[in-house]
This record gives structure tokens, sequence and C-alpha cells, in this order.
């Protein structure tokens, strides 16, 4: 799977959302290469289990880096059907490829129309150079 | 030139690991963007230990001292800390449209700990930031020290080698919570930690007389005479960042704080 920034979506608070040409309605979400650079050293990532439902905007998971800890937002609504565990253990490939390796979890779509409200490539950029 | 916002001072008696972490974390979840920067210094009623929020329990096993304490989990990230004879800070800033949302801020760290090491030097401590690192990778952070003053970042705080401040911080919808501990006296469940009034050999010695009539907080200073330091540095560190007009008060003038304490979850990760 190869994802590019410039085909995701993206909440304000830096997660992404990426849904394949597919009829599957699932989105596999992450967080930005802003948001890595900006977290610094990561250390610790909480993640949820599969099973789990998430409502769009709300906290599906946590981060720490050195110095702080930081919530993660789901940009879709939906049900947790894949985790990236491997990740928690290598957290620092975030810092190379916060996209294809860099996926945190998978969820299938409630409300797929919930995608149009988020950022687009170039609106994303804009905010992050404010 | 940048408006003040307005800013609460909650100077606390002491209490119990749970009481003193839910409030900060009620004043964290509560902070509106309109509403109060809120500064609180706050003690103990008992040495308790309090965890970095993704820290193991188990890992206080191995030390008898620490196993026998009362422990909290805090918030915030970071090691773990002996609250005995230190005095501990919160402070809540609202989230405002142009503050990031993930990660610390460095400003605030370096602003805040550079106004205590100033202060701190005034009265004739050698006091400086470490400028290094014991940051450990995901994949290594088994090494990292248990206690947070045998962890070391590049804002801490030393005096003659000695980390005597240590913060963390955590982000949420709502804004950033800042937790710090300054170490005044060795606590008998550390023993290989130092406070800053067991630094001795920290003291410069230039003009250490005139620095002790100048000034009134030297060894012999009272627990409230070190608050009083600790607020009046705390402030000139927000300054820095922030314009913030500040008045003194209380959890009750926060009217929509709802500490919702249930005795346990503060434990709960």
């Amino acid at each position: 799977m190869s994802i590019t920034p410039e085909k995701l979506r993206y909440l304000n608070s830096h997660e992404w959302a990426y849904v394949a040409d597919d009829s599957s309605g699932i989105a596999t979400i992450g967080i930005s290469a802003f948001a890595v650079e900006e977290l610094t050293d990561l250390v610790f990532m909480a993640l949820p289990k599969v099973g789990q439902t998430l409502k769009a905007g709300s906290e599906f998971g946590e981060v720490e880096s050195v110095k702080a800890v930081s919530p993660m937002y789901s940009p879709v609504s939906g049900t947790v059907v894949e985790i990236h565990s491997a990740l928690v253990d290598k957290l620092e490939s975030l810092s190379v490829d916060p996209y294809s390796e860099g996926w945190i979890i998978k969820v299938k779509m409630s409300d797929p129309s919930e995608l149009a409200g988020l950022l687009d490539w170039e609106a994303y950029k804009k905010q992050c150079s404010h | 030139m940048q408006a003040s916002v307005p800013g609460l001072v909650i100077l606390d008696p002491p209490e119990s690991g749970e009481i003193n972490m839910a409030v900060d974390e009620a004043l964290l979840k509560n902070a509106t963007s309109d509403g109060p920067v809120v500064m609180r210094i706050y003690q103990w009623d008992q040495p308790t230990l309090s965890l970095g929020h993704f820290q193991r329990l188990e890992d206080r096993d191995s030390d008898a001292l620490l196993a026998k304490l009362p422990w909290v989990r805090r918030k915030t990230g970071g090691g773990a800390i002996v609250h005995d004879l230190e005095l501990t800070y919160s402070i809540v800033i609202p989230n405002r449209i142009d503050q990031p949302t993930k990660g610390h801020s460095e400003s605030l760290y370096r602003s805040i700990h550079l106004s205590l090491v100033e202060n701190l030097r005034s009265l004739g401590w050698d006091a400086k930031l470490s400028e290094s690192c014991t940051c450990q990778t995901s994949a290594s952070r088994e090494s990292e020290p248990f206690l947070c003053f045998l962890r070391r970042s590049p804002v801490d705080i030393l005096v003659n080698g000695d980390k005597i401040v240590g913060s963390a911080q955590r982000r949420s919808e709502t804004g950033l919570l800042q937790h710090g501990s300054f170490l005044l006296r060795r606590s008998q469940s550390t023993p290989e930690l130092c406070g800053l009034l067991d630094a001795t050999a920290g003291f410069i010695s230039i003009d250490q007389e005139n620095l002790r009539k100048k000034n009134k907080f030297d060894a012999s200073s009272t627990v409230d005479g070190w608050i009083d330091f600790l607020r009046q540095a705390l402030q000139a560190g927000l300054g820095k960042n922030l314009k913030v007009d500040w008045r003194n008060g209380t959890l009750g003038d926060l009217c929509s704080v709802d500490v919702g304490w249930t005795g346990s979850h503060a434990k709960q990760r």
C-alpha cells in the first residue's frame, strides 16, 4: 500500500484518512509528517482495540513524546477493524514514513460522507504554514 | 500589542494524590478558550508516588522504598516522582485557535525553567538547564530510568549536577497541562536524589553574604517562602510567552469545574 500525502484528507489536529478506490468503505488513519515533527521523540503509543467504535473527532489513542502526552483523533466514524500493533515497537519509523509504513488504524466507516468535511492536502498545507 | 488574558493563581493546601490529580485533570477538562490560565501550586498530604501516564505500576516493585508508597497516575507523561519534600505546580493554558494540537510546547518549558534558573541564580544557586538528554526511542525505552529525577531532558533544571526541577505536559482538545516538581529536600523514599536545599555545594560562593542580605530566601527559608518564590518565577516565565492578568483565587472561583472525583479514576490507565 503506497500512500502519499496528496491523496489524503485531514483533521486540523493533524490526523489523516485514506480511502482506497474500492467498495470496502475502510479508512486507513494515521498522523501527518507535520505532527510527527511537532511531537519530536516518540516513546509510546496507546491504540484502541479491534471492534471499538469511534465517532468522528473523538479520541482513538494517545501518543507520548519525551515531554508530552497528546491525543489522536479519528477523522471518521466507524468500527476499528485493524490496528498497526507492530508500529508501537518502532515509533521512530514514523519519522521516516508517516504515511504508507506509519498507518495506525483501519476503520470501517459508518458514514463515508464525513470525508467531505475534512481538509484536502492544499487546505491542510495552508493550515500548517500559519 | 498582545491582549492580556485572565489568569488565576491557586495556592492549595496539601491533599491526597487522588484529589491533587483529579483537580488538575478537571482544570484541563473544563478549560475553555475564553477561560483563565490557571496556575496551581500545592503539596501532598503524605509521601506519594506519581507515575507518568504510560508507566507500568509493577516497575516500582524493584525498589522496596517506592513499593510501599501510596501511588497515583498523572495525566502528563515522563517518569515517576516521589512527592514528599517538594512543591508541585500545574499550569493549564486553554487552547487558542493558533495553538498546535500535538507535541510539547518547548517555548513554555524553556521560558518557565529559564525564569526559575534566573531566580535561583539571583539567590546564589548555581542553577542551569541540563541541555542533555537520556531520551529513549520506543524500542529501548525499557532502559530509561524509572524516576523522573534520574532522567535528563534538555530543559531540566540542574544544581550542582542534581536535577532539581522537572516538568511534563499533556495536550487535550481543551488545552495544555504542564506539571512540574521542585525538589526542596531529599526524601527518605529516594535517598539517591538531592533536593535544592541539600545541594549546598551548588551554592555560588561569590558575594554570598550580600545575596543572603538582599534576598529573604536561603536554606532556612520556610516552605511558604519557597511557594512564593515558585509563584513569582512561574508568573515571570509565563509572562514571556503570554501576557497574563493574574489574580489570586481558589478552585471555588472556577464555578464550572466539576472535579468528579471517584477516589479511583486517577489510578486507571
